[in-house]
């Protein structure tokens, strides 16, 4: 026995050593690279521990996307050819002709989707962890114009195969211009249209796609790491003190390198996958016959723009209008540092601007998706107000009853609230915000709705009993939460001044122990 | 123990990188389900890559790989090889 553990022993140790030679090898290879190229001479600095979370990293994998579009579109170059005549033939060529052409044109496709959601959800997390404030206005303002670029290079892309769907948005697109104020409206024309007619506008797009908005992008890209060397990466807004492992910073090489490589290889992979389940198909060439019988629809990004463009009130002489809410959108964006600039960080902390970026995520959902159903068909502007207004709605109500939760969750941490006594009243608002967000959103449509037709029809029997008895529901829900809420604190003992009112056949005893 | 179960999987996953590259090789590239299987084991590739870099990411900061991720790895690995056997 005991010579079979001394065997055991020996065996163990000399796995070990043999392991551990593996591993000074691999260190060694390692070292290698790094003395000859330099890698971990402290150009960049260090990352601290608790950046290793893929949600630091969502620009990065947009540079990673926007690498892998590099190097796709590289080997596209090679065949495609930007003239009217032959962009489709090209394209047709390298899909059929091409080793692998259909499987780049769909990489090189869904990269450039991923690329557009990462940047997005880039931003939007930005937003809610406010990485927006000081000192990182100048960065957010860069990572914006990028986010432009980022669309830029979906809108010149988009006509590049010259299929009847694509060129027929992009006229659209274009056509806008002319709505724009003179002087931009006149600088777009020369820089995107040009004076040659289809030849000019797709060479113009051409180039911007493969050489000015990547120069663009790979300068402003220089600039935002530059600020990001400056000031580093943001701590987490935990409200309390850093773990002292979270504070530990880890070299960029090879540990921060290798970490954000398992990332893209992931993303990688990711793209590879989708591109193998859903090939693209080619649509037919554009002609102008068939572009007459075919509805213009942007690509999905665009499709909120196209939407808002859909809506009756914005037809026709209302086209400026609509461009200059887009513009006001893109603008807030742009300005979003100065306009949040408070110095609370936490979410708990912001509840009206984190429930205007959660209605701002749903509005573009709604749009978008709207958009795609209804290709060409103009939308009623009730029918706009319903729905966007019915969104806003349950997207506040929801945020109301989250950031209720949270306080009262903050409060559970209170010695004296009991708090088996919390979690059931959490259960509850969760129960009562939900109802009324749906019935808000029912009450608030219908009154809108309502309110337009008086206007419209002028008042007549139905629609009045109709405006009566919508108004009257939208108050009773109005009263209802606010009863509600009321109530929610007051049973959590946290009401600074007692309305008599709303305690009508409320018991005492059920008033929290901190009154 | 542990570690040297780890330097065994890098070991593996090292040969599938290889067999899955051999094999890209005989594909025929104009046909679209070699360009679905090509993307299967290129994804196999890169998903062994970035298990492979964990493993060594990890020891390296003298902790131990965890043991979730790499049974999803593994697990992932084996469908993708196992859809494009399929696809083939």
């Amino acid at each position: 026995m005991a010579e079979q553990g001394n065997e055991s022993e020996q065996g163990t140790s000399g796995k070990k050593e043999k392991n551990t030679a593996n591993s000074s090898r691999l260190t060694r290879l390692v070292s290698w690279f790094d003395s000859r190229l330099g890698l971990s001479y402290p150009l960049l600095r260090p990352a601290p521990e608790y950046a290793i979370n893929p949600f630091y990293w969502l620009g990065a994998l947009t540079v990673v996307a926007f690498v892998i579009q590099g190097i796709t579109g590289m080997i596209m170059m090679l065949y495609y050819v930007p003239s009217p005549t032959d962009a489709y033939l090209s394209t047709e060529y390298i899909f059929q002709s091409v080793p692998y052409g259909r499987f780049l044109e769909t990489v090189h496709l869904y990269t450039a989707y991923a690329m557009i959601m990462l940047a997005f959800m880039h931003m939007m997390r930005g937003y809610f962890v406010s990485v927006h404030k000081k000192p990182r206005e100048a960065m957010w303002i860069t990572g914006m114009v990028m986010g432009f670029v980022t669309l830029g290079f979906g809108f010149t892309g988009y006509l590049l195969p010259w299929t009847v769907v694509s060129k027929s948005a992009t006229d659209v697109g274009i056509g806008m211009i002319s709505a724009l104020p003179g002087p931009v409206s006149n600088l777009l024309n020369f820089l995107i249209v040009g004076a040659g007619g289809d030849a000019t506008e797709l060479l113009r797009f051409y180039d911007l796609h493969v050489v000015v908005l990547p120069a663009i992008l790979l300068i402003l890209l220089a600039v935002k790491m530059y600020m990001l060397e400056a000031h580093g990466i943001s701590e987490p807004i935990t409200g309390g003190e850093l773990a002292p492992k979270q504070k530990r910073t880890l070299p960029i090489f090879p540990d921060v390198s290798l970490y954000l490589l398992e990332l893209a290889a992931i993303f990688g992979s990711g793209m590879l996958l989708i591109s193998a389940a859903f090939p693209l198909n080619l649509p037919p060439q554009y002609t102008p016959q068939l572009a007459a019988q075919t509805t213009p629809q942007p690509d999905w990004y665009f499709l909120w723009i196209y939407q808002i463009l859909k809506i009756s009130v914005f037809e026709g002489a209302g086209l400026p209008v609509a461009l200059s809410l887009v513009t006001l959108i893109f603008i807030v964006l742009i300005l979003l540092p100065f306009i949040d600039s408070g110095p609370r960080k936490r979410i708990s902390q912001r509840p009206i601007f984190v429930t205007l970026g959660a209605i701002f995520i749903a509005e573009l959902v709604t749009l978008a998706y709207w958009g795609l159903v209804t290709p060409g068909q103009i939308i009623p502007v009730e029918q706009a107000a319903l729905v966007l207004g019915g969104v806003a709605l349950i997207v506040s109500f929801t945020s109301l009853g989250l950031f209720k939760l949270i306080n009262s969750r903050a409060r559970s941490k209170l010695p004296t609230v009991n708090v088996s006594k919390i979690r059931r009243v959490e259960i509850w608002n969760g129960i009562m915000f939900t109802a009324l967000a749906g019935f808000g959103a029912l009450t608030i449509g219908e009154s809108l709705d309502s309110g337009v037709r008086l206007i419209i029809k002028g008042p007549n029997l139905s629609s009045l009993v109709y405006f009566v008895f919508s108004f009257t529901t939208l108050a009773i829900c109005v009263l209802a939460t606010t009863y509600f809420i009321y109530r929610s604190d007051l049973r959590m003992g946290t009401i600074k001044r007692r309305v008599r009112m709303f305690e009508i056949g409320w018991r005492d005893e059920k008033v929290g122990k901190q009154q | 123990m542990m570690l040297y179960q780890t330097k065994r999987i890098v070991t593996l996953l090292l040969s599938l990188q290889v067999t899955c590259i051999v094999f890209m090789w005989t594909l025929d590239a104009l046909n679209q389900i070699s360009e679905a299987i090509f993307a299967l084991f290129l994804a196999v590739d890169l998903i062994s890559f970035a298990m492979m870099s964990y493993i060594y990411r990890v020891d390296k900061l003298d902790e131990v790989p965890r043991r979730i991720w790499i049974i999803i790895g593994c697990i992932v690995v084996l469908v993708l090889v196992i859809s494009s056997l399929i696809i083939q």
